[in-house]
């Protein structure tokens, strides 16, 4: 990329300068970067500057990430571009609207035992916290499809950190991660994606569940499985043969 | 059908990078709501030209779409004064005078990395949004986005060289805002 380098004038301190900031992106061919080894070594100048560029690499590493895009920006540009027809793929607003009539025509029994922490049993708090999280804005608090994002977001939230695994390729993008409240603890819930179906993963500590099990309630299938000490219950309206699939590829899959 | 070839290759081409043109769109507009108006709208150009899309890096050919249709963006609906190219070559060599006079022994009273390692989001974010356009995009480009420089060149559209200095003057910069022990 760059030719022989001398110090002499002001010019080539300055492109002396700019080749220390290229080493430091591994740039340089390996000629020149032993080149400008050798001047950094001789020129506390230069090892100066190179200390401060990668001082400010790691610190927008750490502080500035790549902020996630919204999780309705990919829904709104395919609808922009035409290529979802409305109806194939409800938003937000018409399934929580839907939902929300759903919850008005069921009978205040039915709604009494989703309030979590007032007695309701274990997979009540975690139906709540999914019907939660689809009338919401948005069904998850921090939206990631990256498991490197969404893990680090937890341990700041909650003493132990879910396991989080990549299932794209299978078909179940990670959409994202949330905090529900059972048993008046907070713990956390991941969100994966299944065609338009979301999919809430929440893990529950101090497992008390004999085995795997699985159930209908509310209209709701659910799945739940012991692991690391956690119970994992998973709970969506997509078909229990599909939610089944999902469970065994997420209990399969390397962390 | 052409149709079902332009959706395939949107899915392929363009949809992969919709993180990465979000978080230009965002660092070019400053806001949230126009960079999702800046994504979909380049996005639309996108699937337009996708059909006639030559191969090459599929991140770098989305990304020049999204910089360009973010200026083209501003200034329609923000009156922003997008900087002409002559204008730039002319603010980029006054930095530099500047940089090089005032700091006077510039290596030596440059402040050292401990002090750059506490800057906090929002001292960093201002300061990136204090920068000139081109040097701004330049820095987001490879240090938060983390392209190489032929892909940062092929992006703004300068030679590798342009970059590799927009590149230094911006850290320079952004070293010198954050660096002090004030605030």
């Amino acid at each position: 990329m760059t030719g022989p380098m001398t110090a002499d004038t002001h010019d080539n301190d300055d492109r002396t300068t700019l080749l220390v900031h290229a080493y430091v992106d591994g740039e340089l061919d390996p000629a020149n970067a032993i080149a400008i080894e050798q001047c950094m070594a001789s020129e506390p100048a230069l090892a100066a500057e190179r200390a401060r560029v990668e001082a400010l690499r790691q610190v927008l590493r750490e502080r500035l990430p790549r902020e996630a895009e919204p999780l309705a920006l990919r829904a709104k540009v395919r609808r922009a571009v035409g290529l979802t027809r409305q109806r194939a793929q409800p938003t937000w607003m018409a399934m929580a609207a839907s939902l929300a009539l759903a919850i008005f025509a069921s009978s205040t029994g039915t709604w009494y035992a989703m309030q979590p922490g007032a007695g309701g049993s274990v997979p009540d708090a975690v139906i709540a916290g999914h019907l939660r999280a689809l009338m919401a804005p948005q069904p998850a608090d921090v939206a990631s499809s990256d498991r490197h994002t969404v893990k680090p977001w937890f341990s700041g939230r909650i003493p132990l950190a879910p396991r989080v695994v990549d299932l794209v390729q299978d078909g179940f993008p990670l959409i994202g991660g949330r905090v529900d409240v059972v048993n008046r603890m907070p713990v956390p819930s991941l969100v994966y994606g299944r065609r338009q179906h979301l999919i809430s993963l929440t893990a529950v500590p101090n497992a008390s569940l004999g085995s795997t099990t699985s159930q209908t309630v509310q209209g709701y299938n659910m799945i739940a499985w012991i692991a690391e000490g956690m119970t994992y219950w998973a709970v969506s309206d997509l078909n229990l043969e599909e939610l089944q699939m999902f469970a065994r590829l997420f209990r399969a899959a390397p962390s | 059908m052409s149709g079902d070839d332009n959706t395939a290759r949107f899915e392929r081409i363009v949809q992969p990078h919709l993180g990465d043109a979000y978080a230009l769109a965002r660092w070019i507009t400053g806001d949230r709501a126009d960079a999702e108006d800046v994504v979909q709208e380049a996005c639309l150009r996108a699937f337009r030209a996708v059909g006639g899309y030559a191969g090459g890096n599929t991140r770098a050919w989305m990304l020049t779409i999204v910089r360009n249709t973010a200026y083209t963006w501003l200034a329609r609906n923000r009156n922003a004064v997008v900087t002409a190219v002559d204008d730039l070559v002319a603010t980029e060599n006054a930095i530099a005078a500047v940089a090089a006079t005032s700091a006077g022994g510039r290596y030596d009273t440059n402040p050292e990395a401990e002090l750059i390692a506490k800057a906090d989001a929002a001292r960093l974010e201002a300061a990136i949004t204090a920068l000139p356009p081109q040097f701004r995009d330049t820095l987001v480009l490879r240090d938060i986005q983390g392209l190489d420089y032929r892909e940062i060149a092929a992006v703004t559209e300068v030679p590798v060289g342009t970059v590799m200095s927009r590149l230094a003057r911006a850290r320079q910069r952004l070293i010198a805002a954050i660096a002090t022990e004030d605030q």
